[in-house]
């Protein structure tokens, strides 16, 4: 099958297969037929469903996990989520293969939206990171950017209809690929570029790049990294007050990465301090939790970030491990009908994109629980629809809208709008 | 109510929102339904939708790829499975943690959630035998910080400003470590009330400082019998890492640092006050569990008698540093000790220089540390009744006329020339008495009168030439052993810390100090007349001095001691202390009685003396005593007791550097024997304030004197 016009993909020339079906074989009339609507063809109703429990039992612990602390207000997460179903409500309307050859301008837009922070007057470095913007409210543009991201990988690796397997293409993609990644290091903000690495990688993945490319790069991701640390020996310089700082990798950082592989060692920092003291939280909620509101670890201050970063130590704490595998289930319900949609999807750009969210999200929920019990390095990821934070809230929604519009623009599922074909 | 209807309003606008977009798509899907239908001829192009059809996919002809996912269903099987594992890993994670270790985790929770507090208990005062006080607490406002206040300059700055400190001085305290690296700093003790109200108002302003109201010891009379109270402090590294039976010490406690406060640490201590706490991050106190309350130590009261400390300390200062400083009168340093000679009750002790303990209440500051530490200072810490180690020179004559008239080498009928210098070992460098003139000839009462050294030197050439080396009748310790009946070369058990025990040299002690220089080893006759008039090697406190007096006075030793009795804090006696014999020497009663005669005729048969004690109206009996030393002046001894037929009160002094023991040290006795006398009768007395030491003097040692009495 010869690759497909890039700009003809996924707004090919609308047919009519369905009509003509559902016209039971016959010739299809310029449809006077007035049939009631079908919504479950733009709504899928599982999906919503899903994604209304996790965000109603996210409100519900992000309810409890700021009670009595005065620098976080509910109300202001729960306008957030009402901003964020509008917003999605637009988006879901919206139809995504408007974007699906805009890579260029998408990669543009991203760029600019990851550099805004180091704009003059409205750059906003607060902890030796610059990454936010104020406009009259402080936002995080790298954490809007994740949706760009996600459209701008999904649409360069769409163009090559399922098959990258030509080494110079590839290179050329991953090149691309790795611009937000880079331009995000600038201010610096790891635990984003993470985020973005791993939609690139999911995308690569699910997008046809041949395994042995990929195999190859995470061979040489792997050298890189441990490249960073072995030139960072030589980079290190004496700060004057005798400690050691790096030059690559800050301190920290290093702390953080640490402070996760070296647990249980005798660690009086404020890492290994705030990882004690998550894990805590959550071991003492055993089985079926201390009851909502009911937290000692969060509630008295033991617990650092625990609206934002260590939400889900409060989840534990507070509901148990009955409480974790709720939420669990509903992740891995959504997960799971995000899959099917992109499965059903019939328009490459559109699985990717909702292929891309899903490992986006997958990474985050990994990355955030794997930190609050120790599996993994302490990174500043929330979890998705439960931490604290209206700009994370109101991206997820837009992840949602997306899904949604992926779902009911071109989906086999239900009787949705459908242009046709993309190849 | 404003919230809910806020949140109602919000509520109906998303709905308005979401109507409106799923009504803009429902009407596209009509349009885009009516656009299709109209452009058939594009069908045959279209690759078809998926869906659940296939007829069209047959009608096609076309490969059935019809949706993109169908060649990647190995990368979704790959993506599912990842969320699976991933959701796998984190679940079995969880479940170890909240189901295998919650017990663990749970118990770690606790820890961080319940805290014991104590909270300090106020230390018992000490008075005087007649309830005045000696030392006694009051409240004082102290303002803590933790030891983070020492990264936030504009905290600094502001304690420095309500505080009245220089920036320097509150950085210099929030560093100090020395109560814990844990432990809050101590900024500012004793703080005004009205900058403490300020803190406390403006505690946002102030993160991390807070304030506490503890004790702190107050001293009415400041120096006054410094060296029997003692001083309080915090607890040492050493101290801490002590665990004393019954007792937690924590680096926050005041301890006993010295004197009575030191001994009696247990007593005025009283029990610390425990507080189960909730506490939270920031460890402040969310609520209290239970609580018990602190107990007040027991007060003491002490054998002394203020008056006659006072009188005491007064006299040493005025004789000693007249001027404030040291050198300005007679003597560097001096000590004088009251003993009540029927129970062994101490009811003077003064040793100068001295402290004024109310400086160390906060711990000693180190400028005073410093000063007190130089060589002028001349040792302001030191209790030298019960440490300074002297000569004992002539008060000494006293026991060892008695070991002459035990041993009969000295009877009342024995009689001695004195020439003025005596070589009775023929060693061609004659011994010399006091009055290098001579005193003619003496019978041994004249011998303590005069306080003739060659009378002396004739019993001990006796006590040589019985010895080993002579006739073999007496072991060469036969003296010393005599002289320990009267408990020198120990200490006597006076309730102070690190009492020194003198020394009463004998050849065995000798062989072993001089073990390097094999020549000076050897014991000889000049051992023998050097320690019977109280020079050469041996050495004595006032105290012991003064405790041997007991024993030529009444005949009996009492052990010498301060503590009265223990109340509690509802002022019932828990404890007296009850008067132990230390030392009851078995003599001849005959030998006793010359022996309280010749010291009588010390006193009437002098030509000052009796002005000098019937000034005070004392009808006394005592010894003098110099100390003879070539680098510096001579130390001057009296010690006196009175009346001398009924005797109460034994009073020793001793005056470094003062020269003279008759003109020097007997009118301290006096006055302060005087002082006791008066106080056995009821009288009250005088009690004012001490002064502590200034820490300098004008000379470090007088000159060495030729001209010399005894």
């Amino acid at each position: 099958m010869p690759l497909p016009q890039i700009d003809t993909i996924g707004i090919g020339a609308p047919s009519a297969p369905r009509r003509r079906k559902r016209g039971g074989g016959h010739v299809p009339r310029p449809a006077p037929e007035r049939k009631p609507l079908p919504l479950s063809g733009i709504v899928c109703w599982p999906f919503l469903g899903v994604a209304a429990l996790l965000v109603g039992y996210g409100l519900l612990v992000c309810w409890s996990a700021v009670q009595g602390n005065e620098n976080y207000s509910f109300m202001r997460q729960a306008s957030g989520v009402a901003v964020g179903l509008v917003l999605m409500a637009i988006v879901w309307a919206f139809d995504y293969r408007k974007l699906a050859a805009a890579y260029k301008p998408l990669l543009v837009v991203t760029v600019v939206l990851i550099l805004s922070p180091h704009l003059p007057v409205i750059g906003v470095t607060t902890m030796g990171a610059t990454s936010w913007i104020n406009i009259g409210m402080q936002i995080q543009p790298g954490e809007f950017a994740k949706v760009t991201v996600v459209l701008f990988a999904s649409s360069l690796v769409a163009r090559y209809g399922g098959k990258l397997d030509e080494v110079r293409e590839y290179c050329k993609v991953v090149g691309l690929l790795s611009i937000p990644f880079l331009c995000i290091m600038t201010q610096p903000d790891l635990g984003t570029g993470l985020v973005y690495l791993f939609i690139s990688a999911t995308v690569l993945v699910m997008g046809g790049a041949r395994a042995k490319y990929i195999g190859i790069t995470v061979g040489l991701l792997v050298v890189a990294i441990a490249a960073v640390f072995f030139i960072d020996e030589f980079l290190k310089y004496d700060t004057g007050d005798g400690t050691m700082e790096y030059r690559l990798l800050k301190n920290y950082q290093r702390s953080r990465l640490f402070v996760f592989m070296n647990q249980g060692d005798a660690d009086y920092s404020a890492e290994a301090y705030n990882l004690q003291q998550a894990m805590i939280a959550i071991g003492s909620g055993g089985l079926f939790g201390k009851g909502l509101g009911s937290s000692t670890q969060s509630s008295l201050g033991f617990l650092p970030e625990a609206p934002t970063d260590f939400i889900f130590c409060v989840l534990a704490e507070e509901l148990g491990f009955a409480g974790v595998v709720v939420l669990i289930a509903l992740y891995a319900t959504l997960v799971a009908v995000c899959l099917r949609i992109a499965r059903r999807c019939g328009n490459l750009f559109g699985m990717l994109t909702v292929c891309a969210i899903v490992g986006m999200w997958l990474f985050q929920i990994l990355e955030n629980i794997g930190m609050c019990c120790g599996l993994m390095p302490i990174t500043g990821i929330p979890l998705p629809f439960v931490s604290y934070g209206s700009s994370f809230m109101l991206v997820n929604f837009i992840m949602l809208g997306l899904i949604g519009s992926v779902y009911s623009h071109e989906s086999g599922l239900g009787r949705g709008m459908r242009y046709g074909s993309t190849r | 109510m404003l919230v809910a209807v806020l949140a109602g309003i919000i509520a109906a606008v998303i709905a308005v929102c979401i109507v409106g977009v799923v009504l803009v798509l429902v009407s596209r899907y009509r349009d885009q339904n009516a656009s299709a239908a109209t452009d058939l001829s594009m069908l045959d192009t279209v690759g078809v939708g998926a869906d659940e059809d296939g007829d069209i996919r047959v009608k096609s002809g076309e490969a059935a790829a019809s949706k993109p996912s169908d060649g990647l269903s190995k990368r979704f099987g790959a993506l599912g499975a990842l969320a699976g594992a991933i959701f796998a890993v984190l679940g079995a994670k969880l479940w170890s943690m909240q189901v295998m270790d919650s017990s663990a985790y749970s118990s770690e929770a606790e820890r961080n959630l319940y805290t014991t507090v104590s909270t300090p208990a106020p230390r018992g005062s000490i008075f005087d035998r007649q309830g005045r006080v000696l030392v006694t607490n009051r409240a004082s406002q102290t303002v803590l910080a933790e030891s983070e206040v020492a990264d936030s300059y504009d905290t600094i700055r502001r304690l420095s400003s309500v505080l009245g400190l220089p920036v320097g001085v509150v950085r210099q305290r929030l560093a100090d470590t020395s109560h814990g690296a844990q432990s809050q700093r101590v900024v500012a003790s004793d703080a005004r009330l009205r900058d403490v109200a300020f803190i406390a108002e403006h505690a946002d302003a102030f993160p991390g400082v807070s304030v506490e109201t503890r004790t702190m010891r107050i001293y009415p009379n400041a120096a006054l019998g410094a060296h029997v109270l003692g001083y309080t402090g915090s607890p040492t590294e050493d101290e801490l890492s002590k665990t004393v039976e019954g007792r937690v010490i924590d680096s926050n406690d005041i301890l006993g640092k010295g004197g009575i406060e030191a001994f009696y640490d247990d007593v005025l201590a009283g029990e610390k006050g425990q507080r189960n706490v909730m506490v939270d991050a920031s460890g402040n106190v969310v609520s209290v569990t239970s609580e018990t309350a602190p107990t007040q130590g027991s007060d003491i009261y002490l054998t002394i008698d203020a008056a006659v400390q006072y009188a005491a300390d007064k006299a040493l200062a005025s004789l000693i540093a007249p001027g404030g400083d040291i050198g300005s009168g007679r003597g560097v340093a001096g000590s004088v000790v009251a003993l009540d000679a029927r129970d062994g009750s101490i009811v003077a002790m003064a040793s100068y220089p001295t402290f004024d303990p109310s400086n160390f209440t906060d711990g000693i500051p180190q400028d005073i540390w410093d000063l007190y530490n130089t060589e002028e200072s001349h040792a302001p810490m030191l209790n030298r009744v019960i440490n300074g180690q002297y000569a004992a020179a002539s008060t000494f004559k006293a026991f060892t006329s008695m070991a002459g008239l035990e041993y009969g080498f000295a009877t009342p009928q024995s009689a001695w020339t004195c020439t003025g210098s005596w070589d009775g070992f023929n060693t061609g460098a004659p011994q010399k008495c006091w009055d290098h003139s001579g005193h003619g000839t003496l019978d041994l009462h004249g011998g303590i009168v005069h306080s003739c050294d060659v009378v002396f030197y004739e019993i001990a050439k006796a006590f040589f030439d019985h010895g080993p080396a002579g006739t073999g009748e007496l072991s060469n310790t036969a003296l010393q052993e005599y002289l320990e009946k009267y408990n020198f070369g120990k200490a006597t058990g006076v309730d102070l810390k690190n009492e020194s025990a003198g020394r009463v040299p004998t050849p065995e002690w000798k062989a072993e100090h001089w073990r390097n220089v094999p020549s000076e080893a050897a014991w000889r006759g000049g051992d023998y007349t050097n320690m019977i008039i109280g020079q050469g090697d041996i050495l004595v406190t006032p105290l012991q001095i003064a405790a041997g007096y007991c024993g030529i006075a009444t005949g009996r030793i009492y052990k010498p001691h301060l503590l009265k009795e223990v109340r509690n804090a509802a002022g019932d006696v828990a404890m007296a202390f009850e008067p132990e014999v230390l030392a009851e020497p078995e003599v001849n009663q005959e030998h006793l009685e010359y022996v309280r005669d010749s010291l009588r005729g010390m006193i009437v048969e002098d030509s000052k003396m009796p002005k000098v004690f019937g000034d005070e109206g004392l009808e006394a009996a005592g010894k003098s005593g110099t100390a003879e030393h070539t680098d510096r002046a001579d130390d001057a001894w009296f010690v006196a007791y009175a009346p001398y037929d009924d005797p109460k009160y034994v009073v020793a002094c001793m005056i470094e550097q003062g020269k003279q023991g008759s003109s020097v040290a007997a009118p301290i006795v006096a006055k302060v024997l005087g002082a006791a006398m008066r106080a056995d009768s009821g009288e009250e007395g005088t009690v004012g304030r001490i002064a502590g030491s200034s820490g300098h003097s004008s000379v470090l040692n007088f000159a060495a004197d030729s001209d010399r009495e005894d």
